[in-house]
């Protein structure tokens, strides 16, 4: 992937419209100096992804946005989702949601696992799109600069869940709290319901090193199920607690828990009004 | 008013740092050491202000003349050290003495000399570890590239590196370390000057990490206010321009040929033995597949350095900041 940000602008602009140029052109960005981030995030590959990202997001999945208002509008936030669906459409569905709706547009960075920036040209255009890889001195610069972290506590084995365990929040890490207790920013607790009906497993290969397992799906391609991507109050990790509290495991257990509950609490929310699952 | 010894001065950035210095009115004297003879090493005018002596570094009688010679009669105070063999292909005993051992006698011998106060080392960002699990970012607390694997370039660095650090809190002098990115230049031993000065960039396919590159003005500039400043630690040096790998290259004017990683490392090693040249693509096959951009935010506070001089890039010219 060293498609020059020329190429990606023009296709944007050939496929995307005047709306995704537009969006991009108001993405308030750090730049490095050649309109890159330290990171790798560039506005033209933003409005690359979201060419791309599209037709899924609109006309496949339908997403559907409840109470994105609880997005910050500016500084750090940390948006922690449930995961599933054996491959991460669900991010890219927050991610665009997040993308859409917020106003100056804000690109949420996903907190990818290790595996993924070794994954060729996958992890240099996740890298353009604003996901980094997900080390504590990663997420550490982002929220000091004022970004909002997209993070999915249950990791991989969230994404690789059983279909009986589907909308049952599996071991839910508390990384994301210690960040946002740290740091000085609110966890935004996200549920997305739609997803973990999209590609059941039916088994897993182990692989070994970087990438974790192989999925074997039930279906060649995810079903086109409804997306409903729900937003809930901030967990105010930024003033219930002190930064020095950011050590305690009583503190981050307590935090973690109350941000489980209320994502757990939006999953049952979502799945109560939905009228089916591909409606 | 102080007096200075530079080692390594007739590299393209000790030749710089010198020149800088003698115009300098806050310092009295330079004594500028290196391996080029008197009469071909810094041609440029000086007055009485400026001393060179053609001094090999690699033998710790010569270091122990020079400090307790020429550096005591002239009372300096400051010593920035420069000197580390350049080529990335060298190796053995004499190399090692020059990287790592001549340091080593620098700081045993400053430790007890009746002028030297403050010494400065110059390090590089080769020392710290690319992983996939660590920052992209990177901090001074960062990893360092421990690895027994590494070819004797990295380890040298790590090792003169670590050596410095190790003396920090104990000498009576004060010890400062900055790793500096890349110096984008002729003549400063860096591999990515190497890559893009080839007649083709051949890259792994499928990436395209962030680079971080530095003019050799923000090096000078950095040294200089370290030369300054006072207090011990280890500081990131970045330079002004961070950019994708492929940006790089393409603005460098060089054509680039993505392909498998397991092809680079021969045909690299084939150049070598065809050309001569000094790009060893095992050093640098982490970081052209995961980056590293240096943190300067412990520079910018304590030092007062942030990179102002950009890459005079040959396409496209340098880099605009909004």
């Amino acid at each position: 992937m060293a498609v020059p940000a020329s190429v990606a602008r023009l296709f944007s602009s050939a496929f995307g419209g005047a709306s995704v140029r537009d969006r991009a052109e108001r993405l308030e960005f750090p730049d490095a100096g050649h309109g890159y981030d330290l990171f790798g995030l560039n506005p033209d590959f933003v409005a690359l992804g979201e060419t791309v990202a599209s037709p899924m997001y609109d006309r496949y999945f339908r997403v559907e946005s409840h109470g994105n208002e609880n997005i910050p509008a500016t500084g750090p936030g940390v948006l922690a989702a449930n995961h599933s669906g054996t491959l991460p459409f669900d991010g890219a569905m927050v991610w665009m949601d997040v993308y859409r709706n917020t106003n100056p547009p804000r690109v949420p960075r996903a907190i990818a696992d290790y595996f993924v920036p070794s994954l060729p040209f996958v992890g240099t255009l996740f890298a353009r799109c604003g996901v980094v890889g997900g080390s504590r001195g990663n997420a550490r610069a982002l929220l000091e600069s004022g970004n909002l972290l997209l993070i999915f506590p249950e990791g991989t084995p969230g994404i690789g869940k059983p279909w009986s365990k589907r909308y049952k929040l599996q071991d839910w890490r508390q990384g994301h709290c210690e960040l946002a207790i740290r740091y000085r920013a609110p966890v935004i607790p996200i549920a997305v319901v739609g997803a973990e009906e999209q590609m059941p497993q039916l088994a897993q290969i182990p692989l070994g090193g970087a990438m974790p397992y192989l999925p074997i799906p039930a279906t060649l391609f995810p079903l086109p199920v409804k997306y409903h991507i729900y937003y809930g109050e901030p967990v105010r990790t930024d003033l219930d607690y002190t930064p020095e509290q950011a050590d305690d495991p009583g503190v981050l257990k307590e935090a973690a828990q109350r941000v489980k509950e209320r994502v757990q609490a939006l999953i049952d929310k979502g799945l109560k009004e939905r009228k089916g699952i591909f409606r | 008013m102080k007096s200075v010894l530079v080692t390594g001065a007739t590299t393209s950035i000790g030749e710089r740092l010198v020149r800088s210095l003698v115009a300098d009115t806050r310092i009295d004297h330079v004594l500028a050491v290196g391996i080029e003879p008197p009469d071909s090493a810094l041609p440029f005018a000086h007055g009485k202000r400026l001393t060179y002596l053609r001094v090999d570094l690699a033998r710790e009688r010569r270091i122990r003349e020079l400090l307790f010679g020429p550096v005591r009669e002239l009372g300096v105070e400051v010593v920035v050290h420069l000197a580390q063999h350049s080529v990335a292909h060298d190796e053995g005993r004499h190399v090692h003495a020059q990287n790592v051992e001549a340091l080593r006698s620098i700081l045993e011998l400053s430790d007890r000399h009746p002028t030297i106060r403050r010494l400065l080392v110059k390090s590089y960002a080769d020392v710290y570890r690319v992983s996939l699990e660590l920052p992209v970012l990177v901090t001074e607390d960062h990893p360092l590239n421990l690895s027994a694997d590494s070819p004797q370039y990295v380890r040298d660095r790590v090792e003169a590196d670590l050596t410095a650090c190790a003396r920090m809190g104990l000498a009576d002098c004060e010890i400062v370390v900055l790793r500096t990115a890349e110096a984008l230049g002729p003549g400063t031993g860096s591999q990515m000057y190497d890559f893009l000065e080839a007649p083709v960039a051949l890259r792994p396919a499928g990436f395209d990490p962030m680079v971080n590159v530095a003019s050799i003005a923000d090096i000078v500039v950095a040294l200089e206010k370290a030369t300054h400043g006072s207090g011990e630690g280890v500081f990131n040096i970045p330079g002004y321009d961070t950019l994708p790998l492929s940006e790089s290259i393409r603005k460098w004017g060089t054509p680039q040929i993505p392909m498998p990683g397991a092809l680079i490392r021969p045909l690299y090693g084939l150049r070598h033995r065809l050309r001569g040249s000094d790009f060893r693509y095992g050093i640098n096959r982490r970081r052209m597949h995961y980056g590293l951009v240096l943190d300067g935010n412990r520079a910018r506070e304590i030092l007062d350095y942030t990179p102002e001089n950009p890459i005079d890039w040959p396409v496209g010219g340098p880099a605009r900041r909004s």
